[in-house]
């Protein structure tokens, strides 16, 4: 899953301008931003983490499909497996629009469409779900840009909203389509380019989740509620990549690092099932590329690959997103 | 109405995004404060279920008001007032002048704590809890359905003995409230004409803490933490003095002994057998019918959920083939064949109706089971009708009755007729709600639904319709969920109902008008 976030770069250096459409951040860390907390992951995006800009008066559009699965989860610090579910799988496809608005401001909207299930007979016999997941809207600005005789330094704020469009119940997992809840991310990010080609970026998010609703009124989270409402509880996402631009800046490739901590919630009782309520803990690294046909604009396309590798009320899951990208002037 | 949620969940975000915090106020109990609908003094002459009446424990007179012995019980109790914390103060809030709502409600959330079922251990094998060695893994108890029901009947039967010797007594000694003898006390209820002596919240918090301690034997600190607030939250709501808590701790220890006495040899032990007995239950319900139930688990798990709790101890039905009902259609036969089109199709098609009803009866492993749901709403009645609290315990205890009889009932036809799930007889099919680990026939939502809705609506007539439509929801929700029957919900209803009938005859005639 992922996120994404479209982007595009001004790579000025020598008067060479390139434009990069939905880089991935949305594929990067697309996880994290999205959320998941317990077993699935939303894809809501994030926003535009990353440090690319679209000019004013040109747009980009993203179609992407996401394959993620996991067989084993972390119950509290413990991972295991759970015949009942055995392997689950999450298939999405986002559509997404990066638009520049104004110089250095941009929008961006996308909406994603999931399906989760086991993927083969299992203990429980549970049927899955599919349906649209959060529409995302987002804005980032580029705060600064200043060159160097070595490179380029960027900061971005960036601000993401999500909310629910169908009515998937969040309390159903490990196959509820997202977390069924508002949340708005937060994103300061600073990039570091050298004229070279190679660079790094670094990101913090403070992620705010609102109240999911259930179809129940009583749940157990540390003690009784009386309420089908659940309190999602808000995270911190850190980030952290390194990439380079290659062959011209046609191609660039990325390894990345990436981690969610929630500030509250409860761990999954013992073989129980999952709820929004969890405290979730995620780390994750992952490899980036993207391709452009053309520098200038038109078609490109992005790939990428993670793992989350250590984790709390979590699955371990693996993730291949494949997408291509379209940019143009309006 | 899901998009207006939506849109305003947006809208809460975006107010939230400007003013930095929005928390809500999740409620984890129900808050109340009212005056008693009526006081009951004949009380102490209704019919207990476990001892002989309200005078069969004996309690001593109590020292006049004028006395003064009691003149220094008052002093010391102005005293402890006067030194309130804010803590107690909201102590004394918290507890109220019903406390059995209270207990009611840390009865449910043991049994939410508690209700997981073991998984499996690494070579495929499934550990049980043993009451033996409560601290496991797994930890005992696993508060399945049953076993809560049991837990809550044991609980409600015990505090309603209680409340009936409390009530003999106080009318026996007519003894008057603290506050009503020392005008510098202040009451922090509504004002009732109640006999303090012996104090019937007293006997609530001792029967309830011997009583949770038995069923939930690793909670028996905070139990006995939580007995202790409220004994002292007794005190400094300004209604009793120490004699009066003394007494009614001696009456809850002795009903929470007769209680448990009972409990200890009601055949709950047994209820979980070994897997030859199982094995030879199913096999004599493979003979006689020609078909038999199987988990379908990976790993499959060796024994159903408590196959001799059908064997436990009835309270008011004469014996358990009184209320078993007839044989479920049979493999291969029409009626059958149309059930498995009709759970196909809610399969193919789940509308939003259905799925909220499916989870909202779900009441599944994690949380209260369908009897705490039922105890949730009579404790909501208790207060809407504003039930002194021996008619509320009173309630408790002939729902509770008549919901662990209904368990009894519904898990010996479960286990005689050992009907197949639709997962069992449905190749490929799926559902939206997890498949028990017992057998189909009939539906334990619907037995518990109807045995308890029955007694809400003798208890709380105008709420009759109500009740009885949530018990036929409730029963359809599991049909909806793909996991049972249709027949399961509508015979599981009726057999619920007729459990009933005997918990009613009971209640009609223990002197309560």
């Amino acid at each position: 899953m992922f996120t994404n976030t479209i982007i595009d770069q001004k790579h000025n250096t020598r008067n060479q301008r390139m434009k990069i459409c939905f880089t991935d951040l949305g594929l990067r860390f697309s996880l994290f931003s999205t959320i998941f907390v317990c077993f699935f992951v939303q894809i809501q995006a994030q926003t535009p983490n990353d440090a690319n800009m679209m000019d004013k008066r040109e747009a980009c559009l993203l179609l992407a499909y996401t394959h993620g699965s996991f067989d084993q989860y972390w119950e509290g610090s413990k991972l295991r497996e759970n015949q009942t579910i055995a392997t689950v799988q999450r298939q999405t496809i986002l559509g997404m629009a990066a638009i520049g608005v104004i110089d250095k401001l941009n929008l961006y909207v996308g909406l994603p469409y999931v399906k989760a299930e086991s993927s083969e007979v299992t203990g429980g016999h549970l049927a899955g779900v599919s349906g649209l997941q959060d529409v995302l809207v987002g804005l980032k600005y580029q705060l600064i840009n200043a060159q160097s005789s070595t490179g380029t330094f960027s900061l971005f704020p960036s601000i993401t909203f999500s909310t629910p469009v169908s009515n998937y119940l969040s309390d159903y997992q490990p196959y509820s389509l997202g977390l069924g809840t508002s949340e708005i991310n937060w994103r300061l990010m600073a990039h570091y380019k050298l004229n070279k080609g190679i660079y790094t970026t670094i990101g913090a998010v403070h992620v705010w989740r609102g109240y999911t609703e259930a179809e129940r009124d009583y749940y157990y989270n540390n003690g009784s509620f009386y309420t089908a409402t659940m309190d999602v509880p808000s995270a911190w996402n850190f980030e952290a990549l390194v990439g380079s631009w290659l062959f011209k800046n046609k191609l660039r490739l990325e390894v990345n690092y990436s981690s969610l901590r929630s500030i509250s919630g409860d761990d999954i009782r013992a073989y129980n099932a999952p709820q929004p309520t969890n405290k979730v803990h995620m780390d994750r690294v992952g490899a980036f590329g993207q391709y452009y046909f053309n520098p200038e604009g038109g078609f490109g396309i992005v790939a990428s690959y993670n793992t989350i590798f250590q984790g709390r009320n979590a699955p371990k899951m693996t993730s291949l997103n494949l997408g291509i990208t379209y940019q143009f002037g309006y | 109405m899901k998009m207006k949620r939506n849109l305003f969940n947006a809208i809460i975000a975006i107010g939230c995004l400007m003013f930095s915090s929005c928390e809500q106020d999740l409620p984890s109990y129900l808050s109340y404060s009212y005056t008693y609908s009526g006081v009951d003094a004949d009380g102490g002459s209704w019919k207990p279920v476990l001892i002989s009446s309200g005078a069969e424990i004996q309690i001593d007179a109590p020292a006049d008001v004028n006395s003064a012995a009691y003149k220094e019980e008052i002093s010391a109790a102005k005293t402890a007032i006067k030194n309130m914390t804010d803590a107690q103060r909201q102590n004394v809030t918290y507890w109220t002048n019903n406390p059995a709502n209270r207990w009611n409600e840390i009865a449910l959330e043991l049994i939410a704590k508690y209700n997981l079922i073991p998984g499996p251990n690494a070579d495929g094998t499934y550990t049980l809890p043993n009451a033996a060695t409560p601290e496991g893994p797994p930890a005992f108890p696993f508060a399945h359905p049953p076993y809560a029901v049991r837990a809550l009947a044991y609980l409600s039967v015990a505090q309603f003995d209680g409340l009936i010797a409390a009530w003999h007594y106080k009318y026996l000694y007519k003894r008057t409230a603290a506050y009503k003898n020392d005008n510098e006390i202040k009451f922090a209820y509504n004002d009732n004409d109640i006999p303090a002596y012996p104090s019937d919240a007293a006997v609530i918090a001792n029967v309830s803490k011997d009583v949770l301690s038995v069923m939930f034997p690793l909670e028996k600190t905070y139990l006995e933490r939580r007995a202790q607030e409220h004994l002292e939250s007794i005190l400094l709501a300004g209604g009793n003095v120490t004699s009066d808590i003394e007494a009614g701790k001696k009456i809850g220890s002795y009903v929470a002994t007769k209680a448990l006495a009972r409990a200890s040899t009601d055949g709950m032990r047994s209820a979980q057998t070994p897997k030859p007995v199982s094995d030879s239950i199913k096999t004599k319900a493979f003979e006689r019918f020609g078909w038999a139930w199987d988990n379908l688990e990976i790993p499959a798990r060796p024994v159903g959920l408590t196959p001799m709790f059908g064997k436990v101890k009835l309270w008011n039905v004469p014996n358990v083939e009184a209320t078993r009902p007839i044989p479920p259609p049979a493999i291969g036969s029409e009626e059958l064949k149309k059930d498995i089109e009709i759970l196909k199709d809610y399969a193919a098609n789940v509308t939003n109706e259905r799925r909220r009803i499916a989870n909202y009866w779900q009441d599944g492993l994690g949380t209260y089971t369908p009897p705490g749901h039922w105890n949730r709403f009579a404790k909501e009645f208790i207060i809407q009708y504003a039930l002194n609290p021996l008619r509320t315990v009173r309630t408790y205890a002939y729902l509770n009755m008549s919901m662990m009889d209904g368990a009894i009932s519904c898990w010996d036809t479960k286990y005689y007729y050992h009907f197949p799930r639709p997962i069992n007889l449905i190749p490929g099919f799926k559902t939206i709600a997890g498949t028990p680990n017992f057998p189909a026939y009939t539906s334990g939502h619907s037995v518990f639904s109807s045995s308890g809705a029955e007694i809400l609506a003798y208890v709380f007539p105008n709420e009759a319709t109500k009740v009885r439509d949530w018990a036929k929801e409730a029963a359809i929700s599991r049909v909806y969920g793909g996991i049972h029957w249709t027949f399961d919900a509508t015979v599981g209803t009726e057999q619920g109902k007729a459990v009933a009938s005997y918990t009613l005859a009971v209640a009609r005639n223990d002197g309560a008008k």
